[in-house]
């Protein structure tokens, strides 16, 4: 969002439209007409390409491992498709601020709560590209295996919950941070802890300890779900209850992004303003 | 020491020898039992899951505790690499005591995950013995067809196709932009 006059001319030619729309269409404008997103997109699609290759010419692969294969293309595209999501919505705040163009975006007739929905919103839009981006790849390794359909969608289905949730952490943050560097670094710090689990040696995630701390975290109980519908070729239904910590995440968050940007979304950062 | 002491020492002995034997076909009772399968030989193609059962049964004249059944996949060619856990991911059963005579039916469910020949086979030792080899049924020859999942040919035109054609989109939109 560059300038205000745009935001409230655009507001005033669309009465009918919610104002978090019209943050939406500008922050999208922004985000890929300004060519960040696509400099994003070709990036991942790069990381994509090379892990496919480096799969799809292992001829030593057996059927397992090949299924493997696709639930690992699919949980990197969650992985990094969140990241940038995260990314964009810690930008978003505090990068305005720094940039000098909040008081413009304060100043529009939206209410602020709208202009965090429209935010995470716009930043979810990096991973709604990741996923379209990801879907010749699944389609090439899957195919053989009969599993693309069950990647697609749990891949979409576990991939949005988790993308809803940290786009709505990444605004959350960029809403208190002091600055566009601790909003950034504070974020990533937050999705790197939520990983670490995945790192823990398999015997170390086995118990009911183990288990919960799995279960809790919402980035590794949805990578659990999808590698048991992939790999295992479990039911949909069977592994359910492990999606329910991405959701509760998801909807949490979501509904404390504009609430906390309606109140706290102001002109200088930090926890003490 | 009078009769009526000799009569109760030759009961004593008697006992000590019963329970002496009663124990020694308590522990010889655990391997007197064989294991079946439901099939000798099976074909199957790459992916595809089948199942199988394994029957044993207690020849022995004492219940059989403690048994426990495993599953093992042999790769009959040197060149296939067989990990078991790939197969199935349940490859342990524990049984229930089984009484004289009584049998007990497992069902094994795997998939085939590699092409080639291979044997399946259970092994079923009881938990109480030590250093005693375990009863194996006869082994089940899988034949698997290959098949093929994986084209790596097709694999370059889109590894470089995607990324080649997002940065097309991209470098246009940003010339569109600077005129």
């Amino acid at each position: 969002m560059t300038t205000v006059e745009q935001t409230a001319d655009r507001a005033a030619e669309s009465k009918a439209a919610p104002g978090w729309t019209v943050v939406v269409e500008q922050e999208l404008r922004d985000l890929w007409l300004g060519g960040r997103g696509l400099l994003l997109s070709v990036a991942f699609s790069l990381l994509l390409s090379i892990i496919a290759y480096l799969v799809a010419t292992n001829t030593a692969l057996n059927f397992l491992e090949h299924r493997e294969s696709v639930n690992l293309v699919l949980q990197v595209a969650i992985a990094v498709g969140g990241l940038l999501t995260l990314l964009a919505a810690a930008d978003a705040v505090s990068g305005e601020r720094e940039r000098g163009t909040l008081e413009s975006v304060l100043l529009s007739p939206v209410t602020r709560s709208q202009i965090a929905a429209g935010k995470v919103l716009a930043a979810l839009s990096l991973w709604v590209a990741s996923f379209a981006i990801t879907v010749p790849y699944a389609w090439f390794l899957g195919r053989g295996v009969g599993i693309v359909g069950d990647a697609l969608v749990t891949g979409v289905v576990v991939g949005t919950l988790l993308a809803v949730f940290l786009a709505s952490l990444g605004l959350i943050v960029s809403l208190f941070a002091g600055s566009n560097r601790v909003s950034l670094s504070l974020s990533l710090f937050v999705l790197l802890a939520l990983f670490a689990p995945t790192q823990l040696p398999s015997n170390a995630q086995q118990g009911w300890a183990g288990e919960l701390l799995l279960r809790v975290n919402p980035l590794t109980a949805g990578e659990h779900y999808v590698g048991k519908i992939l790999v295992s070729g479990h039911a949909w239904s069977q592994d359910l209850s492990w999606l329910a910590s991405p959701l509760a995440a998801a909807a949490l968050l979501a509904t404390a992004a504009p609430i906390l940007g309606a109140r706290f979304m102001r002109l200088r950062g930090g926890v003490a303003t | 020491m009078n009769r009526r002491q000799r009569l109760v020492a030759v009961l004593s002995a008697l006992s000590a020898a019963a329970a002496l034997a009663a124990s020694l076909a308590g522990s010889a009772g655990a391997s007197r039992f064989s294991v079946s399968m439901s099939r000798a030989q099976t074909t199957t193609h790459l992916g595809d899951r089948f199942t199988f059962r394994s029957t044993v049964v207690n020849h022995g004249r004492t219940a059989a505790r403690g048994l426990i059944a495993h599953l093992n996949v042999v790769g009959l060619e040197p060149s296939v690499y067989v990990d078991p856990e790939d197969w199935s991911s349940h490859r342990t059963s524990y049984l229930k005591a089984l009484p004289p005579g009584r049998s007990a039916t497992i069902t094994w469910r795997l998939q085939a995950v590699s092409a080639g020949t291979f044997d399946v086979y259970v092994a079923v030792l009881p938990h109480s013995a030590i250093a005693r080899p375990p009863t194996t049924g006869p082994a089940v020859r899988v034949a698997v067809a290959d098949r093929r999942t994986l084209n790596s040919g097709g694999i370059l035109p889109l590894a470089l196709g995607v990324p080649a054609l997002l940065g097309l989109f991209a470098l246009a939109v940003r010339l569109r932009r600077s005129r």
